[in-house]
């Protein structure tokens, strides 16, 4: 031992950690990036309960396992739990976030394409977990 | 020792540095509309890249590694302790 260059291994360190450095920084990045809500998103509040999901618009507009939605405009979910622990996905906008009892979770996205797409609980929340569903029903402006 | 720290200075420079400063130049200002379906699999692909590249320089590595050093290798030379029959 202790003849030869130890060159190489500190470069593949150094590469190594660099190359973990910039996953880091910049899924961190990223994530900041969608956390920040635009000013003008409209506030719905979601709740999650043994086996269906509610929405409360912000005019107080109340809807169960449908959710209708404007093409192009930023909604802002606050998520709520009135039981157990679900979770709240439109899979088609990659929204997903935990309804947890006891806490709000926030999750913002705007949908830019019409049409009906599938809202589901990601969280074995019980028996009948599998139909936990909704429907996100996005309509063009003035629709 | 310098040389290591040289080479560290140099990886700071060009990859550390600017990944901190990517990070907090996005700030606190409010959000933008963005499409979340393009910015969340545009860095699952940026980091699906780096896995699979380095995946495939360790593997190579370890496979190169094994048949370079293995027992029946012609090349193979006997360490200086395997040698001498002394530890």
């Amino acid at each position: 031992m202790g003849n030869h260059s130890t060159w190489p291994e500190w470069v593949y360190v150094g590469v190594v950690v660099a190359l973990m450095c910039y996953v880091g920084a910049e899924a961190w990045n990223i994530e900041r990036i969608i956390e920040h809500v635009p000013e003008d998103a409209e506030l719905i509040k979601v709740t999650g309960q043994q086996w269906l999901w509610t929405f409360e618009h912000e005019d107080g507009t109340k809807e169960i396992g449908e959710l209708h939605l404007e093409k192009g405009k930023a909604y802002h979910f606050e998520i709520y739990s009135k039981d157990v622990i679900h979770s709240f996905n439109i899979h088609d906008y990659v929204v997903l976030m935990d309804a947890v009892p006891g806490r709000v979770n926030t999750v913002w996205f705007s949908p830019d394409k019409a049409g009906e797409f599938d809202i589901q609980c990601r969280e074995y929340c019980g028996l009948i977990h599998y139909n936990m569903r909704g429907t996100l029903i996005v309509e063009d402006k003035g629709a | 020792m310098k040389a290591i720290i040289g080479v560290g200075m140099v990886l700071a420079l060009l990859v550390i540095v600017p990944s901190v400063e990517l990070v907090m130049a996005a700030g606190d200002t409010p959000g933008e509309y963005l499409n979340r379906v393009d910015v969340i699999w545009s860095l699952f692909y940026r980091l699906m890249i780096i896995a699979f590249t380095v995946g495939i320089v360790v593997s190579g590595m370890i496979v190169w590694l094994v048949m370079r050093f293995r027992e029946s290798n012609p090349k193979a030379k006997p360490t200086p302790y395997e040698k001498d029959g002394t530890w």
